[in-house]
């Protein structure tokens, strides 16, 4: 009977146990609260003496994914590896905070009347960081190399570009096969200029192996140190061309997921976060002390994706129900708690000048309904699924397990389509099995294996309008982004003509007629425009600057003020 | 206490030792039956359907919502009590997947100690030798994610342990004089392990399917967790799994959101360890 007893009490104490390492978590917050508030003590007691200049300003940022080197033919991701190759690198223009690109490398851009000759002069005096002098040669000799050695979004920057020529001192002349009015945000604002006397050593970069000494920019801060998979230590250039950078040092280091890099904010090992801030993390984290949040509307997209050649989604009729079916604002309320924005199912975004104001997106079961039952797809069987050929309307909905808020979204997406008679299998599967599905090889001549997937595209898609065709245009050729295989030759000609409009009114005119047939034929129903939310610890530094759809990882972020475009 | 566990030295501890084992059998019986009961009266016990959104997301726990709801408005509580299904169904089925496996392999190898039996055994070795927890992730992962594989992943990599267990006990088995007179008389292999191998190795194959079962349910749990389960399927591992990444873990929600599953999965993985414990207490009193 004792032993009985003292079983009991071994497991009541196992019990204990257990609940008080779960509860060592709870402490743990407490502590980190306190933790985050020292940095905010040191800085409180030297306010008055001035920072600048005394102390030398360290920030130290987290980030998930390993960059490599960080060179233009190294850095992994289009967000935030490019971003911080930018920091190294300056591109003849720069975005501002409203998203417009502006002169910086160069001191002037002109674009000839039909667009398609560009002429640029750059700023003089500009060196590089082993002091040489940065020469318009660099800049003929940089869009060059990355037309011959094609690195994947430098040289698609480039596309159409026939010759790069000096026309003077400090004069370059872009000359294209064809109008191109974007041409500033696609490729000026976009593209890296790398010094000759580095790289005109270097033969096939896709295949060369780099170590950081090749990281020789003119930006405003140079890579000294990289570890792989654990940091990154960036230098500030005190001989910047606009002036030395307000933060001395940029320390970056690499987190294996977003719980180790919030865990490292709270606590104040780190002072920002690169990675964007989930939702549900975001009132929790703003109050907190010396934490901050950055918020804004981004131009990343999330959208259904149906294979478009295939029936039933060549009807524009079920693609017009399942567009009237979705309800966005919910997917908006419920998986991004508000911090998003409405999709427009014209594709552009609302907060950018050339949106269509007269596109917006109506939810509507009962004429949802309708449409498919005026269409022909009755359910025969009474199962609650409708029938198209004498198959059930029932689809499966691929989604990429990695991403826990697209899981959610389809969710959301097969409980809408229910209503509507048409049954969503959600698989989530690894993101290179999902990749291959819905864009096998990267290269849509390849076809398409699935049927309904979720996809999203990254901000720089949406926020060059020129890139629509690529987007919709039915010949593979033009439209190699167009994944749903979507083919109309009405949309088709309009693209077309947008692409060589010279006159800005008619060219709105356009794009106006294009997001309207978007709207109407649905290539895809875009569902949301996920805001950027970015945290950051105000007390070591907190001028970050939220450039409109691009959030605050750039290098106008760590500027002073007087050097901001 | 430990001193008991390890030699039992006279005979009143042994047989205290032995009504201890039965009051924790007794004890798991409980908790199995209770989770049991519990998954199959799921739909009328659970006060919402848990794949339905019925409140706001991230709510605390109230009134309405006892454990509050998740990250999409679903109520918690009725996800715990629906969880109990599919992570008791894997559990479940997976450790028969192992049961027969091992079993089979187990009553092979002692019957035909030689050949067949060497090679049985020495694929045995294989699979208990092979780093276990990153084999089932790597499969996990290459099999994709839905419940069949999760099922199968567990089954094919947990039944060499009974398999062990079982071959040691046909193997004395198949050396006794009614085995032997049996074989004298002509009887065919198949007749005298039908007769008189399998039924005396089926109450210790019980003890280690039951066994099994408890260690099914955490590699099921673990497996959701890592997000190589079916994310879609509500079982408690894939609550863990949400909780982890919609960031509960950092906030106050663990308590109403990590912690509920977490005991389930430990009641039930104790209860079914209890089982095993006092049945083989029963019919070995020396393990």
């Amino acid at each position: 009977m004792m032993s009985s007893k003292k079983v009991l009490w071994i497991l009541t104490v196992c019990l204990a146990l257990v609940l008080a390492a779960c509860g060592g978590s709870d402490t743990g917050d407490t502590t980190t609260t306190a933790g985050g508030d020292e940095p905010g003590t040191t800085s409180g007691e030297t306010p008055d003496t001035t920072e600048p200049s005394d102390d030398p300003v360290v920030v130290r940022a987290a980030i998930n994914n390993d960059e490599d080197t960080i060179n233009p033919y190294t850095y992994v991701t289009g967000f935030p590896g490019w971003n911080m190759l930018m920091m190294q690198y300056d591109s003849l223009m720069q975005f501002d905070a409203d998203g417009v690109p502006q002169p910086w490398l160069a001191e002037t851009v002109e674009a000839s009347e039909d667009l398609a000759t560009w002429t640029v002069t750059i700023v003089d005096g500009v060196t590089w960081h082993d002091g040489e002098p940065l020469t318009i040669e660099d800049v003929k000799f940089a869009y060059d190399y990355f037309l011959t050695n094609a690195a994947g979004r430098f040289a698609r920057d480039l596309a159409g570009v026939e010759s790069v020529e000096i026309t003077g001192e400090r004069e370059v002349t872009i000359s294209l096969a064809g109008p191109s009015p974007a041409f500033d945000q696609v490729a000026l604002g976009d593209i890296p200029i790398i010094p000759q006397h580095i790289w005109e050593t270097i033969e096939g970069p896709s295949e060369a192996t780099f170590d950081i000494d090749v990281n020789i920019g003119s930006g405003p801060f140079k890579l000294v140190e990289y570890v792989p998979d654990q940091s990154y230590r960036f230098e500030a250039n005190p001989d910047y061309f606009l002036g030395a950078p307000a933060v001395d040092e940029l320390v970056v280091v690499i987190f294996a997921d977003d719980a180790g890099a919030l865990a490292a904010i709270r606590s104040g090992e780190v002072d920002v976060i690169f990675d964007r801030v989930s939702p549900e993390q975001i009132e929790l984290l703003d109050a907190q002390d010396p934490l901050d949040i950055s918020q804004g509307p981004e131009f990343t997209t999330q959208m259904i994706n149906y294979d478009a050649t295939k029936a039933p989604f060549d009807d524009i009729a079920v693609r017009q129900a399942i567009d009237l079916a979705v309800d966005r604002q919910d997917i908006v309320d419920t998986v991004y708690l508000g911090a998003a924005t409405v999709g427009s199912p014209g594709w552009v975004h609302p907060d950018k000048p050339v949106y269509n104001p007269d596109v917006a997106a109506v939810y509507d079961v009962d004429a949802a309904n309708a449409l498919l039952d005026d269409a022909g797809y009755a359910d025969t069987d009474d199962d609650g699924i409708r029938e198209f050929d004498g198959q059930p309307m029932s689809f499966e909905y691929l989604t990429n397990a990695e991403d826990s808020l697209r899981l959610r979204i389809s969710e959301l997406v097969s409980e809408m389509l229910a209503d509507i008679g048409i049954e969503v299998n959600v698989a989530s599967v690894e993101s290179s099995t999902w990749e291959e599905a819905v864009w096998p090889g990267f290269d849509i001549n390849n076809g398409r294996n699935y049927e309904m997937a979720m996809w999203g595209w990254s901000a720089p898609v949406q926020a060059n309008t020129i890139r629509l065709g690529q987007l919709v245009h039915g010949d593979p050729g033009k439209g190699f982004l167009n994944l749903t295989g979507f083919d109309d030759p009405d949309l088709n000609a309009l693209v077309d003509q947008l692409e060589v409009e010279g006159d800005p009114e008619t060219a709105q005119q356009l794009l106006n007629d294009i997001q309207a047939q978007i709207a109407e034929k649905l290539p895809f129903v875009l569902l949301a425009y996920p805001d950027g939310a970015y945290v950051y610890n105000s007390d070591v530094y907190g001028d970050w600057e939220f450039i409109a759809g691009q959030g605050i990882v750039s290098k106008v972020s760590l500027l002073p003020a007087a050097a901001r475009p | 206490m430990s001193d008991s566990l390890v030699a039992p030295p006279d005979r009143s501890k042994r047989r205290r030792f032995r009504g201890i084992a039965d009051k924790l059998g007794i004890l798991g019986i409980f908790i199995v039956s209770a989770m049991i009961l519990m998954a199959v009266f799921a739909p009328w016990i659970a006060p919402y359907d848990p794949t339905e959104r019925v409140g706001r997301p991230f709510q605390t726990p109230s009134a309405e919502h006892l454990l509050g709801t998740n990250d999409v408005g679903q109520d918690l509580l009725s996800e715990l009590i629906f969880g109990a299904r599919v992570s008791l169904t894997v559990g479940l089925v997976a450790a028969l997947v192992a049961f027969i496996i091992g079993t089979t392999v187990g009553v092979l190898a002692g019957y035909y100690p030689k050949r067949i039996g060497t090679v049985l055994m020495r694929t045995v070795d294989v699979v208990l030798i092979l780093p276990f927890l990153p084999l089932l992730i790597v499969l996990a992962a290459y099999l994709g994610r839905s419940l069949i594989n999760t099922i199968l992943v567990i089954g094919i990599l947990i039944w060499a342990a009974p398999a062990r267990v079982i071959r040691s006990q046909v193997l004395s088995l198949r050396s006794r004089e009614y085995v032997l007179a049996a074989q004298t008389m002509g009887a065919p292999d198949r007749w005298a392990i039908w007769r008189h191998v399998l039924p005396r190795t089926a109450l210790l194959a019980t003890s280690t399917f039951v066994r099994a079962v408890s260690t099914a349910i955490l590699l099921e749990a673990a497996l959701s967790f890592l997000g190589l389960g079916d994310p879609i399927q509500k079982s408690w591992g894939s609550m863990l799994f949400w909780a982890q990444t919609r960031g509960a873990f950092l906030t106050p929600a663990w308590k109403w959101w990590v912690l509920p599953p977490g005991i389930m999965i430990m009641l039930a993985s104790l209860g079914f360890a209890f089982i095993a414990f006092a049945v083989e207490e029963r019919i070995n009193p020396r393990l």
